[in-house]
């Protein structure tokens, strides 16, 4: 089974998620294999991931994390320092 | 063989849900509000609401999707409740909003920061969303389908949408 670019475009979700059925999987690495093009349009998709996993997540600060942890009635998290 | 299928799964309590998730929900709701302290906000009364109802959880869907779905909710709550005011993508977050790394990585990820900040507050709003949870929370789609209260069809079309936007707008980090 041979896959066009358009074919393989609209298979990217399932591809990234690691959802294709094993022909779609043969299917799909035979034509990046072959395609440039696709091969770039993969691996750049592959950086957003990458990027947005690495530098998307933001860390709610300490102060307003206790803060709302306080508000919540929850107990304070164990500290790190020696006693 | 030590698996008990039929037995429930056993609730976390409400500290250890919001260790997991607190900075989840401030993600989430940074990424569609544009404001922190709404953003802050928005972690306060999901929890709010997790206390009242983490009784209700009947262990249907990843409690990830359970409370990321309160979280979502409670996002879009405040931005009807607020004056519209389009993200601003030069907004700068405290230093204390990002993970702690070394000088020299905070300095080399500084502008790739900013420039992943302001592409992804550019999504439409429908686009941004399923993009935080799947690929910032890592949530999977399935879950992604539960929060956004839509088909995995429509998450994944978002997704391919939103991630080929992003590979437009940050095209010379990704050679």
């Amino acid at each position: 089974m041979t896959m066009t670019c358009d074919q393989l475009e609209t298979l990217l979700p399932e591809f990234f998620d690691g959802s294709l059925n094993v022909g779609q999987e043969t299917a799909a690495a035979d034509h990046l294999a072959t395609c440039t093009d696709c091969r770039t349009i993969v691996s750049e998709l592959e950086g957003v991931s990458s990027l947005s996993l690495t530098h998307g997540r933001l860390v709610l600060p300490e102060a307003s994390r206790n803060r709302i942890r306080a508000a919540l009635g929850l107990n304070p998290p164990p500290s790190d320092a020696p006693t | 063989m030590d698996s008990f299928p039929d037995m429930p799964t056993p609730t976390p309590s409400v500290a250890v849900l919001f260790d997991q998730f607190a900075d989840g929900v401030y993600t989430l709701g940074y990424r569609i509000l544009g404001d922190r302290h709404l953003a802050e906000d928005v972690v306060q009364e999901t929890f709010i609401k997790v206390i009242r109802s983490l009784g209700t959880y009947l262990g249907e869907g990843s409690i990830a999707a359970w409370l990321y779905r309160i979280g979502y909710r409670e996002a879009i709550a405040a931005t009807r409740k607020r004056r519209e005011t389009p993200l601003d993508p030069d907004e700068m977050l405290e230093a204390g909003d990002r993970p702690v790394t070394s000088v020299e990585d905070a300095v080399l990820a500084a502008e790739l920061t900013r420039r992943l900040d302001a592409a992804v507050a550019r999504l439409a709003e429908p686009l941004r969303s399923a993009f935080v949870l799947r690929d910032i929370e890592q949530l999977s789609t399935n879950d992604v389908a539960r929060v956004l209260d839509i088909s995995t069809s429509a998450v994944k079309m978002r997704l391919a949408r939103a991630r080929q936007a992003l590979r437009v707008e940050l095209n010379e980090y990704l050679q």
